[in-house]
C-alpha cells in the first residue's frame, strides 16, 4: 500500500492541529456552531441522533493491520466497541463525543489516518475496485492513479465549497467493481491499440431522488492530462452547478440541463488552462511521479507466484462453499483473494466489533501480508492469501464470524445504518436487514437463489445504494411512521447486473413487518418464473415486473387498504 | 495577506439616495459596481486607480479587456459556503495575469483565509465579528499542499525536493 512519505505525515498531523483549533474555538464559543458544521464535517465529523458521527476516510478501501488495530483501540477507547464500513470503503463510528474528537484525529494520524473530506461540499474519498491490483481481469492498476487523485484533491483551495458532494470511482478491470457509472465522475482504465494507458471519463451519475447514469464525456484520455480534466469538470460544476436547492445542486442536474452545452463548456475549459494558464502544464503528471507512487503499490516482499492448487479437491460443506462464494481468482498463481464477510446474523451489515477488527488484523498479518481491503459492498477483502494456507484461514475465520460462505447472495446485503443511527434517515435499515436475514438463514435456500443484489437505503440520500439492487428497499416517512418502498431490477454496472440502471417501483410502500414477506414473495415468484441456470436480475429482465407485483401485494396485512 | 479595516479604507463606493448612483463622476479610488463599471468604461479616465465590485455569478472572462485599468478587485461570498469566487479569483490570476489586489467581502470567516490565500486573493475584509489573530493562525498550519495553487504553481510532486 501507499507509503506515507514526511511531508504525508506532516500534513495530516497538520490537519488534526487545524481541526483542534476549530474545535477549541467552537467549545469557547467564538466558532458558532452553524460555521463549524461545513468545517468538522470536511474532517468527518456530522451530529447525528444520539452523538456525533465520524466517519474515517480509507483511501480507496486499502487499509494496513496496523490501521485496523489503532480502529479498534479507537472503537473501545472512544465509541463502544464496534464500527461501521460502508459503501464508499469508508469506516464509521456512532458514539464519540465531540469533546473528544481532536484526540480522536490526533490517534488517526498517527497511523496515517484522519477524516479529510469524508463529508462536505467538497471532493470525497476516491473509491476502487476491492481487487485493485490482484484480480486476473485488471487492465491496469487503479491503485497509484487513486493515490495521485487523492493527493490533487485533498484540500483543494478551489474546490473545498462546492455546490454539493462530489464522488469519484476509479475501476481498473474488465469488470466494474465500483460501480462508476453512479459517481459524479466515473473513471474507467484502459489500454490503448498501441497499448497506452487511457480513462474513460464519465460524468453526471449520482443517485438520490433523481437517479442518473454518467455519460462518457471523453473516451479515452491520455493518463498524464486526468488532474488537468478533473480541474475543467469541477471547474465549471463550482461555477455553474445551482446553489439554491440543495436538492437539484449534483453535477448530475448540470450535466442533464446543459447537455452537450456542458461538455463543450468542460472541454474548452480544459484547452484553456492548458494553452492560456500560469502553471497550466504543472498538473500533468510526469512517468516519475506516477512511478514514484506505483512504487508502493507492487506486490509486497515475499509474494511471488507458486504452484496452482486445486483448492476444492477434498473440500466439501460449509468449506466447499466458502471457497465458491468467499475466494477469489487472483492474477498471481497459487493466490487467492478472500472476503471476510460481515453479513451475518446478530450484527448489521458492515458492522464490525473491536474485537473482530482486532481479528481481521492477525489474520491479514498471518496471511495477507499485513493487507486488507474495505470493498464497496461493505465486507473486507484479504487480498494476498496463498492457497496453500485458504483451509487454515477458514477454521479462524470460521472462529471469529468472518466465515459466513454467502458473497454475492441474498444475504451479503448492502445496507445504511438507517434510523437507528442516522438524523436524515426516513425510516431504520438494520431491523429490515435483521429480518431479512434471519428469513434467509437456510444456505441451501440462498445458494438455490443464486446471486442477487439486494440493497437497503433509510432514505432517499441513497447510502445504502437501492436504486442499484437487483431489490431496492427504500425507507419513507409518511404521517411519521415508517414504509418502505420496494424496487426491481437496478443495476450497479456490473457484466452480472447489465448496464448500469435505477430500478423500478413495484407498487405502493409496504409496512416494515410486511417486508419480509414481500422479500419471499419476491423471490417465490423468481423460482417460478425462471429458466434453467438464470439468475434473479436475468429473469426480472426477461419477464418484467407484472408477474411479481400481484403475489408482492398479497403480503399486504397492514397496507391492504393502502394499496387499493 | 492584508487585512481590511472598513473604517480606514482608500476606497469608496458612489452611492445615492437609490443605491449605487448609475453614471459616477471620475474621481479616484473609487469601488465601482459591475454595472457602473460598464456605464463609464468608455470615458473613464485612464489613470485614476478604479476599482470594481464583481458578483459571485458574473462570468469574469468579461471583464477581462479592463483588468490593466483597474487596481482593486472585489469578490463576494455573500455566503460564506458558497464558493464561487475562489475560481474568480483563481481565474483573474492564472488565466488573466490580474496583478492588482483581489479582497474578498462579505461573510469572510477566520477558516476561508487560506483558500482565498491559495486561490489568488491578497486582502480579506473580514465579517466584523471575526478575529484577525486566528485568522492570522489559520494561515499558519500546513507545511505545504499536494496541488499547485496561484502563490505555488507547481504541486508538491513538482517542487524541488517534492
Amino acid at each position: 500500500m501507499y507509503a506515507y512519505t514526511d511531508f504525508d505525515r506532516q500534513f495530516v498531523r497538520a490537519r488534526a492541529a487545524q481541526f483542534r483549533d476549530q474545535l477549541e474555538r467552537n467549545l469557547a464559543g467564538t466558532l458558532s456552531d452553524d460555521e463549524f458544521r461545513p468545517l468538522r464535517l470536511q474532517n468527518g465529523w456530522y451530529v447525528q441522533r444520539h452523538a456525533p458521527m465520524l466517519r474515517v476516510a480509507v483511501p480507496y478501501g486499502v487499509l494496513s493491520a496496523r490501521q485496523l488495530r489503532r480502529l479498534a483501540e479507537i472503537a473501545r477507547k472512544w465509541d463502544r466497541g464496534y464500527g461501521h464500513f460502508t459503501t464508499r470503503q469508508n469506516l464509521q463510528y456512532n458514539w464519540i463525543p465531540l469533546k473528544d474528537a481532536a484526540d480522536v484525529m490526533d490517534a488517526l494520524a498517527e497511523v496515517d489516518m484522519h477524516g479529510i473530506q469524508t463529508s462536505g461540499n467538497c471532493i470525497r474519498n476516491i473509491t476502487t475496485d476491492g481487487l485493485a491490483g490482484v484480480a486476473p481481469d485488471e487492465i491496469v492498476d487503479p491503485r497509484p492513479y487513486a493515490e495521485v487523485l487523492r493527493q490533487w484533491s485533498t484540500l483543494h483551495p478551489e474546490f473545498a465549497f462546492l455546490p454539493r458532494k462530489f464522488k469519484i470511482a476509479i475501476s481498473g478491470a474488465a469488470e466494474d467493481r465500483a460501480a462508476i457509472a453512479w459517481h459524479d465522475i466515473g473513471l474507467q482504465l484502459r489500454k490503448n491499440a498501441a497499448g497506452q494507458v487511457g480513462f474513460q471519463v464519465l460524468v453526471g451519475g449520482g443517485m438520490g431522488r433523481t437517479p442518473i447514469t454518467g455519460q462518457v464525456i471523453h473516451d479515452f484520455l491520455p493518463w498524464n492530462q486526468i488532474l488537468v480534466y478533473l480541474e475543467a469538470i469541477v471547474r465549471v460544476y463550482n461555477r455553474y452547478g445551482r446553489r439554491d436547492n440543495m436538492y437539484k445542486a449534483r453535477i448530475k442536474i448540470l450535466v442533464k440541463a446543459e447537455g452537450q452545452a456542458f461538455f463543450d463548456a468542460v472541454n474548452t475549459e480544459f484547452q484553456q488552462i492548458l494553452s492560456d494558464d500560469a502553471g497550466g502544464h504543472e498538473h500533468l503528471i510526469p512517468q516519475a511521479e506516477l512511478d514514484r507512487v506505483a512504487a508502493s503499490f507492487t506486490p509486497p516482499a515475499g509474494v511471488s507466484a507458486l504452484p496452482a492448487e486445486d483448492i476444492f479437491e477434498g473440500a466439501q460443506g460449509d468449506y466447499k462453499r466458502w471457497l465458491e462464494r468467499n475466494v477469489h481468482a487472483h492474477r498471481l498463481s497459487g493466490y487467492r483473494g478472500v472476503t471476510l464477510s460481515l453479513k451475518r446474523a446478530a450484527l448489521p451489515p458492515g458492522d464490525i466489533t473491536d474485537a473482530q477488527m482486532e481479528a481481521a488484523a492477525e489474520l491479514a498479518e498471518r496471511f495477507s501480508q499485513g493487507e486488507l481491503r474495505v470493498t464497496h459492498d461493505q465486507n473486507l477483502l484479504l487480498p494476498w492469501v496463498r492457497e496453500s494456507d485458504l483451509a487454515a484461514l477458514y477454521e479462524l475465520a470460521k472462529a471469529h464470524g468472518f466465515a459466513t460462505p454467502n458473497i454475492g447472495l441474498l444475504s451479503d446485503m448492502i445496507a445504511c445504518p438507517g434510523g437507528d443511527f442516522c438524523a436524515l434517515a426516513n425510516a431504520r435499515s438494520i431491523p429490515v436487514a435483521a429480518a431479512i436475514t434471519e428469513r434467509f438463514q437456510d444456505l441451501d435456500e440462498l445458494y438455490d437463489i443464486g446471486d442477487i443484489d439486494l440493497h437497503i437505503s433509510g432514505c432517499i440520500n441513497s447510502c445504502g445504494h437501492h436504486h442499484s439492487g437487483h431489490i431496492g428497499i427504500l425507507g419513507v416517512d409518511k404521517d411519521g411512521s415508517e414504509w418502505y418502498q420496494i424496487t426491481l431490477g437496478g443495476s450497479d454496472g456490473s457484466t452480472l447486473s447489465g448496464t448500469a440502471v435505477p430500478g423500478k417501483v413495484i407498487g405502493p410502500s409496504f409496512a416494515a413487518d410486511e417486508v419480509p414477506d414481500v422479500i419471499e414473495s419476491l423471490i417465490q415468484t423468481y423460482r417460478s418464473q425462471r429458466a434453467a441456470n438464470e439468475r434473479f436480475i436475468d429473469t426480472v429482465r426477461r419477464v418484467g415486473l407484472e408477474p411479481f407485483k400481484a403475489p408482492a401485494n398479497a403480503q399486504r396485512t397492514l397496507t391492504a387498504t393502502a394499496a387499493r | 495577506m492584508k487585512f481590511i479595516d472598513p473604517h480606514h479604507d482608500q476606497w469608496h463606493r458612489v452611492v445615492g439616495e437609490d443605491g449605487p448612483k448609475p453614471d459616477p463622476d471620475p474621481a479616484p479610488h473609487l469601488l465601482l459596481t459591475l454595472e457602473q463599471w460598464h456605464a463609464v468604461r468608455g470615458h473613464w479616465p485612464a489613470d485614476l486607480p478604479t476599482a470594481v465590485e464583481v458578483p459571485n455569478d458574473a462570468a469574469i472572462e468579461d471583464l477581462a479587456a479592463d483588468l490593466p485599468r483597474l487596481a482593486l478587485i472585489v469578490l463576494q461570498f455573500p455566503k460564506w459556503v458558497d464558493g464561487r469566487a475562489y475560481s474568480q479569483a483563481r481565474l483573474l490570476r492564472s488565466r488573466y495575469r490580474f496583478a492588482g489586489e483581489i479582497r474578498a467581502t462579505g461573510e469572510v470567516l477566520v477558516d476561508m483565509v487560506l483558500l482565498a490565500a491559495r486561490t489568488g486573493f491578497d486582502a480579506v475584509q473580514l465579517r466584523a465579528d471575526q478575529d484577525v489573530h486566528a485568522a492570522r493562525r489559520a494561515l499558519s498550519f500546513f507545511p505545504g499542499h499536494y496541488q499547485g495553487d496561484t502563490a505555488q504553481l507547481k504541486p508538491h510532486f513538482a517542487q524541488q525536493g517534492g
